[in-house]
Protein backbone atom coordinates (compact mmCIF):
# COMPACT_ATOMS: atom_id res chain seq x y z
CA UNK A 1 0.00 0.00 0.00
CA UNK A 2 1.25 3.44 -0.91
CA UNK A 3 2.43 5.96 1.69
CA UNK A 4 -0.14 7.95 2.75
CA UNK A 5 0.07 10.89 4.94
CA UNK A 6 -1.28 9.64 8.02
CA UNK A 7 1.88 7.74 8.03
CA UNK A 8 4.16 11.16 7.58
CA UNK A 9 5.24 13.83 10.07
CA UNK A 10 2.12 16.24 11.27
CA UNK A 11 2.25 20.44 9.76
CA UNK A 12 1.67 23.09 11.63
CA UNK A 13 -1.21 25.27 10.75
CA UNK A 14 -0.30 29.35 11.48
CA UNK A 15 -3.03 31.16 11.02
CA UNK A 16 -6.43 30.84 9.31
CA UNK A 17 -8.91 33.06 7.89
CA UNK A 18 -12.22 33.13 6.62
CA UNK A 19 -15.39 35.23 4.84
CA UNK A 20 -19.16 33.65 4.74
CA UNK A 21 -21.97 35.39 4.62
CA UNK A 22 -21.91 36.18 8.11
CA UNK A 23 -18.25 37.99 7.61
CA UNK A 24 -14.52 36.83 9.05
CA UNK A 25 -13.93 34.13 11.30
CA UNK A 26 -14.84 35.57 14.35
CA UNK A 27 -18.24 36.98 13.45
CA UNK A 28 -19.05 33.37 11.23
CA UNK A 29 -18.21 31.22 14.70
CA UNK A 30 -20.69 33.62 16.36
CA UNK A 31 -23.37 33.65 13.86
CA UNK A 32 -23.33 29.57 14.31
CA UNK A 33 -23.00 29.98 17.75
CA UNK A 34 -25.96 32.12 18.28
CA UNK A 35 -27.96 29.48 15.85
CA UNK A 36 -28.79 31.91 13.36
CA UNK A 37 -28.57 30.80 9.65
CA UNK A 38 -27.08 33.03 7.11
CA UNK A 39 -29.57 31.52 4.85
CA UNK A 40 -32.21 33.12 3.20
CA UNK A 41 -34.91 32.42 0.54
CA UNK A 42 -33.07 33.86 -3.35
CA UNK A 43 -34.12 33.98 -6.57
CA UNK A 44 -32.37 30.85 -8.13
CA UNK A 45 -31.11 32.58 -11.15
CA UNK A 46 -31.52 35.76 -10.41
CA UNK A 47 -33.73 37.74 -12.67
CA UNK A 48 -33.92 34.97 -15.40
CA UNK A 49 -35.72 32.24 -12.44
CA UNK A 50 -37.84 33.45 -9.57
CA UNK A 51 -38.12 30.22 -8.00
CA UNK A 52 -36.80 30.58 -4.33
CA UNK A 53 -33.83 28.52 -2.94
CA UNK A 54 -31.66 29.21 0.42
CA UNK A 55 -28.43 31.18 -0.38
CA UNK A 56 -25.95 32.56 2.01
CA UNK A 57 -24.59 35.30 0.05
CA UNK A 58 -21.95 38.32 1.56
CA UNK A 59 -24.34 41.27 0.03
CA UNK A 60 -27.53 41.82 -0.94
CA UNK A 61 -26.44 41.47 -4.74
CA UNK A 62 -29.29 39.29 -6.30
CA UNK A 63 -27.63 36.06 -8.26
CA UNK A 64 -26.01 38.74 -11.21
CA UNK A 65 -22.67 38.54 -12.47
CA UNK A 66 -20.95 42.05 -12.56
CA UNK A 67 -18.09 43.42 -14.05
CA UNK A 68 -15.54 42.91 -12.22
CA UNK A 69 -17.29 39.75 -10.11
CA UNK A 70 -18.10 39.97 -6.74
CA UNK A 71 -15.33 37.94 -5.56
CA UNK A 72 -12.93 39.91 -7.26
CA UNK A 73 -14.10 43.43 -4.97
CA UNK A 74 -14.34 41.03 -1.78
CA UNK A 75 -11.30 39.09 -1.54
CA UNK A 76 -8.22 41.82 -1.90
CA UNK A 77 -10.27 43.56 1.04
CA UNK A 78 -11.66 41.12 3.30
CA UNK A 79 -7.86 39.62 2.74
CA UNK A 80 -5.72 42.20 2.61
CA UNK A 81 -3.31 40.91 5.23
CA UNK A 82 -2.14 37.91 2.65
CA UNK A 83 -1.31 40.79 -0.02
CA UNK A 84 2.32 40.56 -1.29
CA UNK A 85 4.68 39.07 1.48
CA UNK A 86 6.64 37.52 -0.95
CA UNK A 87 3.82 35.30 -1.12
CA UNK A 88 3.55 33.19 -4.72
CA UNK A 89 7.80 33.02 -4.72
CA UNK A 90 9.05 29.51 -4.77
CA UNK A 91 9.86 29.28 -0.92
CA UNK A 92 6.64 31.13 -0.39
CA UNK A 93 4.18 29.35 -2.92
CA UNK A 94 0.23 29.67 -2.69
CA UNK A 95 -1.91 26.86 -3.19
CA UNK A 96 -5.64 28.01 -4.85
CA UNK A 97 -8.43 25.48 -4.64
CA UNK A 98 -11.83 26.39 -5.81
CA UNK A 99 -14.83 24.27 -7.21
CA UNK A 100 -16.45 27.76 -9.25
CA UNK A 101 -13.54 30.18 -9.60
CA UNK A 102 -15.01 32.74 -11.61
CA UNK A 103 -17.59 30.45 -13.87
CA UNK A 104 -20.38 32.43 -13.00
CA UNK A 105 -18.59 35.09 -15.39
CA UNK A 106 -18.99 32.33 -18.37
CA UNK A 107 -22.81 32.92 -17.81
CA UNK A 108 -22.74 36.44 -17.35
CA UNK A 109 -21.08 37.16 -20.86
CA UNK A 110 -23.36 33.98 -21.93
CA UNK A 111 -26.15 35.98 -21.08
CA UNK A 112 -25.31 39.45 -22.19
CA UNK A 113 -22.76 39.10 -24.66
CA UNK A 114 -20.39 41.63 -22.38
CA UNK A 115 -16.92 40.70 -23.24
CA UNK A 116 -16.25 42.77 -19.67
CA UNK A 117 -17.07 38.63 -18.19
CA UNK A 118 -14.35 37.13 -20.29
CA UNK A 119 -11.25 38.34 -18.19
CA UNK A 120 -12.70 35.79 -15.31
CA UNK A 121 -14.31 32.99 -16.93
CA UNK A 122 -12.15 30.45 -16.88
CA UNK A 123 -10.28 29.15 -13.84
CA UNK A 124 -6.60 29.96 -14.63
CA UNK A 125 -7.90 33.53 -15.43
CA UNK A 126 -9.97 34.08 -12.66
CA UNK A 127 -6.83 33.26 -10.47
CA UNK A 128 -4.77 35.69 -12.72
CA UNK A 129 -6.75 37.95 -11.80
CA UNK A 130 -6.96 37.15 -8.13
CA UNK A 131 -2.90 36.33 -7.97
CA UNK A 132 -2.91 40.50 -9.37
CA UNK A 133 -5.17 42.00 -7.16
CA UNK A 134 -2.73 40.15 -3.71
CA UNK A 135 0.17 41.43 -5.28
CA UNK A 136 1.54 37.56 -5.51
CA UNK A 137 4.23 36.08 -7.27
CA UNK A 138 3.73 32.87 -10.34
CA UNK A 139 4.47 30.25 -7.84
CA UNK A 140 0.64 29.26 -7.82
CA UNK A 141 -0.43 25.57 -7.98
CA UNK A 142 -4.20 25.11 -8.52
CA UNK A 143 -6.48 22.31 -7.08
CA UNK A 144 -10.22 21.66 -8.67
CA UNK A 145 -11.59 18.68 -6.86
CA UNK A 146 -15.42 19.69 -6.68
CA UNK A 147 -16.00 19.83 -2.11
CA UNK A 148 -13.12 18.21 -1.18
CA UNK A 149 -10.81 20.59 -2.75
CA UNK A 150 -9.15 22.75 -0.08
CA UNK A 151 -8.19 19.51 1.20
CA UNK A 152 -6.04 18.80 -1.50
CA UNK A 153 -4.17 22.48 -0.87
CA UNK A 154 -3.51 21.48 2.46
CA UNK A 155 -2.02 18.06 1.79
CA UNK A 156 -0.33 19.24 -1.26
CA UNK A 157 0.82 21.89 1.17
CA UNK A 158 2.15 19.89 3.73
CA UNK A 159 3.84 17.74 0.91
CA UNK A 160 5.87 20.68 0.16
CA UNK A 161 6.61 21.84 3.25
CA UNK A 162 7.81 18.05 4.00
CA UNK A 163 10.36 17.91 1.37
CA UNK A 164 12.01 20.90 2.43
CA UNK A 165 11.33 22.69 -0.90
CA UNK A 166 9.23 25.72 0.81
CA UNK A 167 9.17 27.81 4.01
CA UNK A 168 5.81 28.10 4.35
CA UNK A 169 2.59 27.51 2.10
CA UNK A 170 -0.11 29.69 1.84
CA UNK A 171 -3.69 27.51 1.11
CA UNK A 172 -6.24 30.16 -0.46
CA UNK A 173 -9.79 29.22 -1.48
CA UNK A 174 -12.90 31.02 -2.70
CA UNK A 175 -16.26 29.95 -4.44
CA UNK A 176 -18.90 32.51 -4.84
CA UNK A 177 -22.18 31.88 -6.02
CA UNK A 178 -23.67 32.49 -9.27
CA UNK A 179 -26.45 31.73 -11.42
CA UNK A 180 -24.02 28.63 -13.40
CA UNK A 181 -23.96 26.67 -10.32
CA UNK A 182 -27.14 27.06 -8.25
CA UNK A 183 -28.90 26.53 -12.10
CA UNK A 184 -26.94 23.48 -12.25
CA UNK A 185 -27.64 22.41 -8.01
CA UNK A 186 -31.64 23.22 -8.79
CA UNK A 187 -31.49 21.64 -11.58
CA UNK A 188 -30.17 18.35 -9.26
CA UNK A 189 -33.47 19.21 -7.32
CA UNK A 190 -31.02 18.79 -4.08
CA UNK A 191 -31.45 22.40 -3.94
CA UNK A 192 -35.00 23.22 -3.55
CA UNK A 193 -37.01 25.67 -1.78
CA UNK A 194 -36.67 23.95 1.84
CA UNK A 195 -33.95 25.14 4.29
CA UNK A 196 -31.05 22.58 4.78
CA UNK A 197 -31.11 20.55 7.93
CA UNK A 198 -28.27 18.34 8.72
CA UNK A 199 -28.12 14.42 10.13
CA UNK A 200 -31.69 15.48 10.05
CA UNK A 201 -34.16 12.29 9.54
CA UNK A 202 -36.86 13.69 7.34
CA UNK A 203 -38.87 13.31 4.38
CA UNK A 204 -37.22 15.39 1.82
CA UNK A 205 -33.58 15.92 1.53
CA UNK A 206 -32.15 20.00 0.97
CA UNK A 207 -28.85 21.69 0.66
CA UNK A 208 -28.29 25.39 0.99
CA UNK A 209 -25.34 27.14 -0.85
CA UNK A 210 -22.79 29.57 0.48
CA UNK A 211 -20.29 31.92 -0.37
CA UNK A 212 -16.68 31.30 0.94
CA UNK A 213 -13.42 32.62 0.78
CA UNK A 214 -10.70 30.99 3.37
CA UNK A 215 -7.15 30.95 3.83
CA UNK A 216 -4.52 28.71 5.86
CA UNK A 217 -1.04 29.06 6.04
CA UNK A 218 1.14 25.92 6.64
CA UNK A 219 4.70 25.86 8.34
CA UNK A 220 6.92 23.11 9.47
CA UNK A 221 7.49 24.65 13.03
CA UNK A 222 5.44 27.63 13.27
CA UNK A 223 2.12 27.58 15.16
CA UNK A 224 -0.34 26.41 17.76
CA UNK A 225 -1.80 23.94 16.01
CA UNK A 226 -1.50 20.79 14.13
CA UNK A 227 -2.70 19.20 11.04
CA UNK A 228 -2.52 15.24 11.14
CA UNK A 229 -3.59 11.67 9.48
CA UNK A 230 -4.41 13.83 6.41
CA UNK A 231 -6.57 10.96 4.40
CA UNK A 232 -8.13 10.76 1.21
CA UNK A 233 -10.10 8.56 -0.97
CA UNK A 234 -12.47 8.53 -4.20
CA UNK A 235 -14.49 5.78 -4.59
CA UNK A 236 -15.65 6.33 -8.27
CA UNK A 237 -18.94 4.54 -7.93
CA UNK A 238 -21.28 7.08 -9.39
CA UNK A 239 -20.83 10.73 -10.13
CA UNK A 240 -22.98 12.39 -7.75
CA UNK A 241 -24.05 9.26 -5.27
CA UNK A 242 -21.79 7.11 -2.86
CA UNK A 243 -21.50 3.06 -2.32
CA UNK A 244 -24.83 2.12 -0.63
CA UNK A 245 -22.74 0.10 2.14
CA UNK A 246 -21.28 3.47 2.84
CA UNK A 247 -17.77 1.77 2.31
CA UNK A 248 -15.98 4.97 0.93
CA UNK A 249 -16.63 7.32 3.88
CA UNK A 250 -15.39 4.05 6.14
CA UNK A 251 -12.08 4.08 4.05
CA UNK A 252 -11.42 7.21 4.44
CA UNK A 253 -12.21 7.88 8.17
CA UNK A 254 -10.26 4.33 9.21
CA UNK A 255 -6.70 6.48 8.02
CA UNK A 256 -7.73 8.71 10.79
CA UNK A 257 -9.33 6.62 13.70
CA UNK A 258 -5.86 4.79 12.99
CA UNK A 259 -4.24 7.86 14.22
CA UNK A 260 -6.20 9.13 16.95
CA UNK A 261 -3.77 7.10 19.43
CA UNK A 262 -6.21 7.78 22.55
CA UNK A 263 -7.49 11.05 22.03
CA UNK A 264 -10.85 12.12 22.93
CA UNK A 265 -12.28 14.29 19.18
CA UNK A 266 -15.68 15.95 18.59
CA UNK A 267 -16.02 15.64 14.54
CA UNK A 268 -16.76 18.63 12.24
CA UNK A 269 -18.83 16.70 9.52
CA UNK A 270 -19.55 17.37 5.93
CA UNK A 271 -23.27 17.83 6.07
CA UNK A 272 -24.70 19.09 3.40
CA UNK A 273 -28.50 18.26 4.11
CA UNK A 274 -28.69 15.45 1.88
CA UNK A 275 -30.33 12.37 3.62
CA UNK A 276 -28.58 9.41 1.70
CA UNK A 277 -25.22 11.24 2.16
CA UNK A 278 -25.93 12.52 5.64
CA UNK A 279 -26.99 8.61 6.87
CA UNK A 280 -23.79 7.54 5.45
CA UNK A 281 -21.63 9.62 6.97
CA UNK A 282 -22.75 10.13 10.05
CA UNK A 283 -23.07 6.27 10.29
CA UNK A 284 -19.39 5.95 8.94
CA UNK A 285 -18.33 8.81 11.46
CA UNK A 286 -20.52 6.59 14.68
CA UNK A 287 -18.66 3.57 13.85
CA UNK A 288 -14.95 4.94 13.61
CA UNK A 289 -15.49 7.30 15.99
CA UNK A 290 -17.91 5.90 18.70
CA UNK A 291 -19.54 8.11 21.16
CA UNK A 292 -18.08 11.12 19.48
CA UNK A 293 -20.54 14.60 19.33
CA UNK A 294 -20.72 15.46 15.24
CA UNK A 295 -21.36 19.05 13.97
CA UNK A 296 -22.27 19.82 10.69
CA UNK A 297 -22.85 24.17 9.89
CA UNK A 298 -23.48 24.01 6.28
CA UNK A 299 -27.62 24.97 7.78
CA UNK A 300 -25.86 27.91 8.70
CA UNK A 301 -23.65 29.14 6.35
CA UNK A 302 -24.45 27.22 3.46
CA UNK A 303 -22.43 24.72 1.43
CA UNK A 304 -19.34 26.65 0.16
CA UNK A 305 -18.81 24.16 -2.35
CA UNK A 306 -15.04 23.70 -3.15
CA UNK A 307 -13.28 25.83 -0.25
CA UNK A 308 -15.88 24.32 2.61
CA UNK A 309 -13.04 22.40 3.87
CA UNK A 310 -11.14 25.53 4.37
CA UNK A 311 -13.86 27.86 5.60
CA UNK A 312 -14.64 24.97 7.66
CA UNK A 313 -11.10 24.87 9.31
CA UNK A 314 -11.28 28.87 10.18
CA UNK A 315 -14.05 28.22 11.79
CA UNK A 316 -13.03 25.52 13.84
CA UNK A 317 -9.68 26.86 14.60
CA UNK A 318 -12.21 30.12 16.47
CA UNK A 319 -14.14 27.44 18.08
CA UNK A 320 -11.00 25.68 19.16
CA UNK A 321 -9.69 29.00 20.54
CA UNK A 322 -12.47 30.57 22.15
CA UNK A 323 -12.97 26.24 23.39
CA UNK A 324 -17.01 26.79 22.37
CA UNK A 325 -17.75 24.60 19.33
CA UNK A 326 -21.15 25.99 17.69
CA UNK A 327 -24.23 23.06 17.43
CA UNK A 328 -25.89 21.69 13.85
CA UNK A 329 -27.43 24.99 13.10
CA UNK A 330 -30.47 24.44 11.24
CA UNK A 331 -31.05 20.76 12.41
CA UNK A 332 -33.49 18.70 14.92
CA UNK A 333 -34.70 16.04 16.28
CA UNK A 334 -34.95 13.19 15.08
CA UNK A 335 -31.48 12.95 14.25
CA UNK A 336 -29.69 10.48 11.74
CA UNK A 337 -27.63 9.53 14.85
CA UNK A 338 -27.87 10.21 18.50
CA UNK A 339 -24.52 11.61 18.59
CA UNK A 340 -25.52 14.66 16.13
CA UNK A 341 -25.14 17.73 18.31
CA UNK A 342 -27.73 20.31 17.96
CA UNK A 343 -26.41 22.58 21.00
CA UNK A 344 -22.90 24.12 20.99
CA UNK A 345 -20.99 22.19 23.52
CA UNK A 346 -17.72 23.28 25.50
CA UNK A 347 -14.24 22.40 24.04
CA UNK A 348 -13.09 21.04 27.51
CA UNK A 349 -12.69 17.36 27.60
CA UNK A 350 -11.87 16.66 23.93
CA UNK A 351 -8.03 16.59 22.67
CA UNK A 352 -8.64 16.65 18.73
CA UNK A 353 -11.35 17.19 16.07
CA UNK A 354 -11.95 15.28 12.89
CA UNK A 355 -12.52 17.55 10.13
CA UNK A 356 -14.17 15.99 7.09
CA UNK A 357 -15.40 16.84 3.69
CA UNK A 358 -16.93 15.05 0.91
CA UNK A 359 -17.27 15.59 -2.92
CA UNK A 360 -19.38 14.57 -6.55
CA UNK A 361 -18.01 11.46 -7.74
CA UNK A 362 -17.73 9.69 -4.28
CA UNK A 363 -14.46 11.64 -2.88
CA UNK A 364 -13.52 11.47 0.56
CA UNK A 365 -11.08 13.78 2.92
CA UNK A 366 -10.50 13.64 5.97
CA UNK A 367 -7.81 14.98 8.61
CA UNK A 368 -6.80 15.37 12.46
CA UNK A 369 -6.76 18.84 14.27
CA UNK A 370 -5.16 19.43 17.86
CA UNK A 371 -3.47 21.82 19.23
CA UNK A 372 -0.04 21.34 19.76
CA UNK B 1 15.80 16.90 -6.37
CA UNK B 2 12.75 14.58 -7.29
CA UNK B 3 13.63 11.47 -9.57
CA UNK B 4 11.00 9.06 -11.01
CA UNK B 5 11.34 6.52 -13.90
CA UNK B 6 9.27 6.43 -16.60
CA UNK B 7 7.78 3.10 -16.96
CA UNK B 8 4.78 3.74 -19.78
CA UNK B 9 4.28 6.68 -21.93
CA UNK B 10 0.80 6.54 -23.95
CA UNK B 11 -0.33 9.89 -26.00
CA UNK B 12 -2.69 10.74 -28.08
CA UNK B 13 -3.17 13.43 -30.59
CA UNK B 14 -6.95 13.25 -32.46
CA UNK B 15 -6.21 17.51 -32.91
CA UNK B 16 -9.22 18.82 -34.86
CA UNK B 17 -11.34 15.29 -34.23
CA UNK B 18 -14.75 16.02 -33.80
CA UNK B 19 -16.04 14.15 -30.73
CA UNK B 20 -18.61 12.32 -32.91
CA UNK B 21 -15.21 10.91 -34.72
CA UNK B 22 -13.22 10.13 -31.41
CA UNK B 23 -16.31 8.07 -29.52
CA UNK B 24 -16.96 5.94 -32.79
CA UNK B 25 -12.78 5.60 -32.59
CA UNK B 26 -12.22 4.77 -28.53
CA UNK B 27 -15.82 3.53 -27.72
CA UNK B 28 -14.41 -0.72 -28.03
CA UNK B 29 -12.57 0.43 -24.77
CA UNK B 30 -14.95 1.26 -22.52
CA UNK B 31 -17.96 -0.78 -21.05
CA UNK B 32 -21.11 -1.71 -23.00
CA UNK B 33 -22.41 1.68 -23.82
CA UNK B 34 -20.60 4.09 -21.09
CA UNK B 35 -18.92 6.30 -24.39
CA UNK B 36 -22.06 7.50 -25.44
CA UNK B 37 -22.48 9.50 -22.39
CA UNK B 38 -18.53 10.20 -22.45
CA UNK B 39 -17.21 14.07 -23.22
CA UNK B 40 -14.59 13.98 -25.67
CA UNK B 41 -11.72 14.38 -23.27
CA UNK B 42 -13.07 12.37 -20.83
CA UNK B 43 -12.95 9.40 -23.90
CA UNK B 44 -9.33 10.67 -24.78
CA UNK B 45 -8.22 10.50 -21.09
CA UNK B 46 -10.30 7.22 -19.67
CA UNK B 47 -9.01 5.36 -22.80
CA UNK B 48 -5.09 6.31 -21.94
CA UNK B 49 -5.60 6.03 -18.16
CA UNK B 50 -6.62 2.12 -18.50
CA UNK B 51 -3.64 1.75 -20.65
CA UNK B 52 -1.78 2.26 -17.80
CA UNK B 53 -3.44 -0.22 -15.69
CA UNK B 54 -4.01 1.53 -12.41
CA UNK B 55 -4.43 0.25 -9.06
CA UNK B 56 -6.42 1.22 -6.21
CA UNK B 57 -2.77 2.54 -4.86
CA UNK B 58 -1.68 4.31 -7.16
CA UNK B 59 -1.80 8.21 -6.94
CA UNK B 60 -3.28 10.19 -9.84
CA UNK B 61 -2.74 13.93 -10.82
CA UNK B 62 -4.37 15.11 -13.86
CA UNK B 63 -3.94 18.46 -15.52
CA UNK B 64 -6.08 20.61 -17.64
CA UNK B 65 -5.90 24.18 -18.58
CA UNK B 66 -9.81 24.77 -20.36
CA UNK B 67 -11.00 20.96 -19.05
CA UNK B 68 -14.99 20.10 -20.15
CA UNK B 69 -14.97 22.95 -22.39
CA UNK B 70 -18.03 21.22 -24.85
CA UNK B 71 -20.15 20.27 -21.76
CA UNK B 72 -19.76 23.72 -20.19
CA UNK B 73 -20.48 25.38 -23.44
CA UNK B 74 -23.34 22.90 -24.11
CA UNK B 75 -24.54 23.63 -20.28
CA UNK B 76 -24.80 27.38 -20.81
CA UNK B 77 -26.79 26.78 -24.16
CA UNK B 78 -29.21 24.92 -21.66
CA UNK B 79 -30.08 28.01 -19.55
CA UNK B 80 -32.49 29.30 -17.99
CA UNK B 81 -33.63 25.53 -17.76
CA UNK B 82 -30.13 23.87 -16.91
CA UNK B 83 -29.62 20.88 -18.06
CA UNK B 84 -28.62 18.58 -14.38
CA UNK B 85 -26.39 16.10 -16.87
CA UNK B 86 -24.42 18.97 -18.39
CA UNK B 87 -23.77 20.45 -14.65
CA UNK B 88 -22.17 17.42 -13.62
CA UNK B 89 -20.39 16.87 -16.65
CA UNK B 90 -18.57 20.00 -16.54
CA UNK B 91 -17.26 19.89 -12.98
CA UNK B 92 -13.97 19.69 -13.15
CA UNK B 93 -12.17 16.69 -12.92
CA UNK B 94 -15.31 14.85 -14.97
CA UNK B 95 -13.01 13.98 -17.71
CA UNK B 96 -11.16 11.22 -15.26
CA UNK B 97 -14.08 10.55 -13.46
CA UNK B 98 -16.42 9.45 -16.32
CA UNK B 99 -14.06 6.70 -17.58
CA UNK B 100 -13.01 5.95 -13.53
CA UNK B 101 -17.02 5.21 -12.34
CA UNK B 102 -17.77 3.49 -15.74
CA UNK B 103 -15.56 0.90 -14.81
CA UNK B 104 -16.00 1.17 -10.64
CA UNK B 105 -12.01 1.75 -10.69
CA UNK B 106 -11.56 3.29 -7.34
CA UNK B 107 -8.42 5.87 -6.06
CA UNK B 108 -6.38 6.51 -3.02
CA UNK B 109 -5.05 9.43 -4.41
CA UNK B 110 -6.40 11.91 -7.17
CA UNK B 111 -5.13 15.45 -7.54
CA UNK B 112 -6.97 17.89 -10.67
CA UNK B 113 -5.03 20.57 -11.22
CA UNK B 114 -5.99 23.17 -13.59
CA UNK B 115 -3.84 26.37 -14.84
CA UNK B 116 -2.66 28.28 -17.78
CA UNK B 117 -1.45 26.36 -20.45
CA UNK B 118 2.05 28.58 -20.03
CA UNK B 119 2.45 27.65 -15.94
CA UNK B 120 0.33 24.47 -15.78
CA UNK B 121 3.24 21.71 -15.83
CA UNK B 122 5.29 23.40 -13.04
CA UNK B 123 2.47 22.61 -10.78
CA UNK B 124 1.65 19.41 -11.82
CA UNK B 125 5.13 17.80 -11.98
CA UNK B 126 5.42 19.42 -8.41
CA UNK B 127 2.54 17.74 -7.35
CA UNK B 128 3.15 13.90 -8.95
CA UNK B 129 6.93 14.02 -7.91
CA UNK B 130 6.58 15.63 -4.30
CA UNK B 131 3.30 12.32 -4.06
CA UNK B 132 4.87 9.64 -1.86
CA UNK B 133 3.04 6.72 -3.65
CA UNK B 134 5.27 3.99 -5.28
CA UNK B 135 3.47 4.66 -8.78
CA UNK B 136 1.99 8.14 -10.02
CA UNK B 137 0.24 8.61 -12.72
CA UNK B 138 0.71 11.50 -14.31
CA UNK B 139 -2.40 12.51 -16.89
CA UNK B 140 -3.74 15.46 -18.79
CA UNK B 141 -5.58 17.09 -22.17
CA UNK B 142 -7.55 19.40 -23.64
CA UNK B 143 -10.27 19.06 -26.49
CA UNK B 144 -10.70 21.55 -29.06
CA UNK B 145 -13.85 24.19 -28.27
CA UNK B 146 -16.36 26.04 -30.57
CA UNK B 147 -17.26 29.15 -29.11
CA UNK B 148 -15.61 29.22 -26.49
CA UNK B 149 -12.21 28.67 -28.56
CA UNK B 150 -13.44 31.45 -30.57
CA UNK B 151 -12.84 33.75 -27.57
CA UNK B 152 -9.69 32.78 -26.97
CA UNK B 153 -10.88 30.68 -23.48
CA UNK B 154 -10.08 27.02 -24.93
CA UNK B 155 -8.12 24.61 -26.50
CA UNK B 156 -7.48 25.04 -30.40
CA UNK B 157 -6.46 21.30 -30.13
CA UNK B 158 -7.59 18.48 -28.80
CA UNK B 159 -5.03 16.19 -26.99
CA UNK B 160 -3.47 14.19 -24.38
CA UNK B 161 -1.15 12.11 -22.62
CA UNK B 162 -0.56 9.61 -19.84
CA UNK B 163 2.52 8.68 -17.34
CA UNK B 164 2.86 6.18 -15.39
CA UNK B 165 5.48 6.97 -13.00
CA UNK B 166 7.95 4.98 -10.60
CA UNK B 167 9.88 5.54 -7.94
CA UNK B 168 12.52 2.42 -7.93
CA UNK B 169 11.80 -0.80 -10.63
CA UNK B 170 13.00 -3.44 -10.20
CA UNK B 171 16.28 -4.93 -11.40
CA UNK B 172 14.06 -7.22 -13.54
CA UNK B 173 12.00 -5.03 -14.82
CA UNK B 174 14.79 -2.45 -15.91
CA UNK B 175 13.62 -3.46 -19.33
CA UNK B 176 10.51 -1.68 -19.26
CA UNK B 177 12.10 1.57 -17.95
CA UNK B 178 11.22 4.20 -20.93
CA UNK B 179 12.67 7.36 -19.65
CA UNK B 180 13.45 9.16 -16.88
CA UNK B 181 11.99 12.33 -14.83
CA UNK B 182 13.80 15.01 -12.57
CA UNK B 183 12.97 18.29 -10.87
CA UNK B 184 14.83 20.29 -9.41
CA UNK B 185 14.09 23.74 -7.25
CA UNK B 186 15.15 26.38 -9.18
CA UNK B 187 15.10 30.25 -8.51
CA UNK B 188 13.98 31.12 -11.05
CA UNK B 189 10.31 32.69 -10.44
CA UNK B 190 8.89 33.85 -13.91
CA UNK B 191 7.22 31.54 -16.00
CA UNK B 192 8.95 28.43 -18.01
CA UNK B 193 9.75 28.27 -21.46
CA UNK B 194 7.90 24.73 -21.37
CA UNK B 195 3.80 25.30 -22.36
CA UNK B 196 1.18 22.59 -21.52
CA UNK B 197 1.21 21.78 -25.26
CA UNK B 198 4.68 21.79 -26.24
CA UNK B 199 5.28 18.95 -23.29
CA UNK B 200 2.58 16.92 -24.71
CA UNK B 201 4.62 17.31 -28.29
CA UNK B 202 7.50 16.34 -26.28
CA UNK B 203 6.36 13.11 -24.94
CA UNK B 204 4.23 12.35 -27.91
CA UNK B 205 7.59 12.20 -29.92
CA UNK B 206 9.74 11.39 -26.97
CA UNK B 207 12.18 13.87 -27.29
CA UNK B 208 14.28 14.77 -24.48
CA UNK B 209 14.56 18.43 -22.86
CA UNK B 210 16.08 19.92 -20.06
CA UNK B 211 15.48 23.78 -18.79
CA UNK B 212 13.42 25.79 -16.36
CA UNK B 213 10.01 25.33 -16.39
CA UNK B 214 8.47 27.91 -14.07
CA UNK B 215 7.55 28.58 -10.52
CA UNK B 216 10.77 27.52 -8.83
CA UNK B 217 11.06 24.58 -10.73
CA UNK B 218 14.13 22.75 -13.50
CA UNK B 219 13.09 19.95 -15.33
CA UNK B 220 14.98 17.27 -16.73
CA UNK B 221 13.39 14.71 -19.28
CA UNK B 222 15.34 11.79 -20.72
CA UNK B 223 14.25 8.96 -22.82
CA UNK B 224 16.46 5.84 -22.61
CA UNK B 225 14.55 4.18 -26.57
Amino acid sequence: MAESLSTAPSIRLRESGCLTAYGDATATWQGLLSGRSALRLSAVQGPDKPDLVPLALRSDDALFETIPPRWHRALPVAFASLRGQGWGTPRRPVVVTSSNFGVGSLHGYARSKDPGHLPYGVPFDSVHALRTAMEWGPSVTIFSHACITAHLGLLHGTRLLQAGVADDVLVFSFDFLSPFVAGGFYALKILNADFPTPYQEREIGSIGLGDGAAYAVLSRTAGDYRIEAQSIYNEMFHATSNQPDGSGFATCLREVANQLRGRRVWLKGHGTGTLEAGRLESAAFAEAFPSAPLVGWKGGIGHTLGSCGLVELAITLEALKARKIPGTVGSSRPTMQSTVALEPFDASGFDAVVCASNAFGGAHAAFLLSHV
Amino acid sequence: MFDRHITVSRTDDPGLELPAATRDRLKSRFPLGAARRMTQLGMIVGALIEELAPTGEDALIYASSYGETRAIEEYLASFPDASPTLFQTSIHPSAVQQGAISRKRSLREFFPLAGAPAELIAPALSVAMTNPAPRVLLVGGEERGTWLRELGLASERTYAFALALDRAPASENASTVLGSLTLSPSSAEEPGALSFSQWFDLLHQRKPWTGEIGSGWRLELRWST
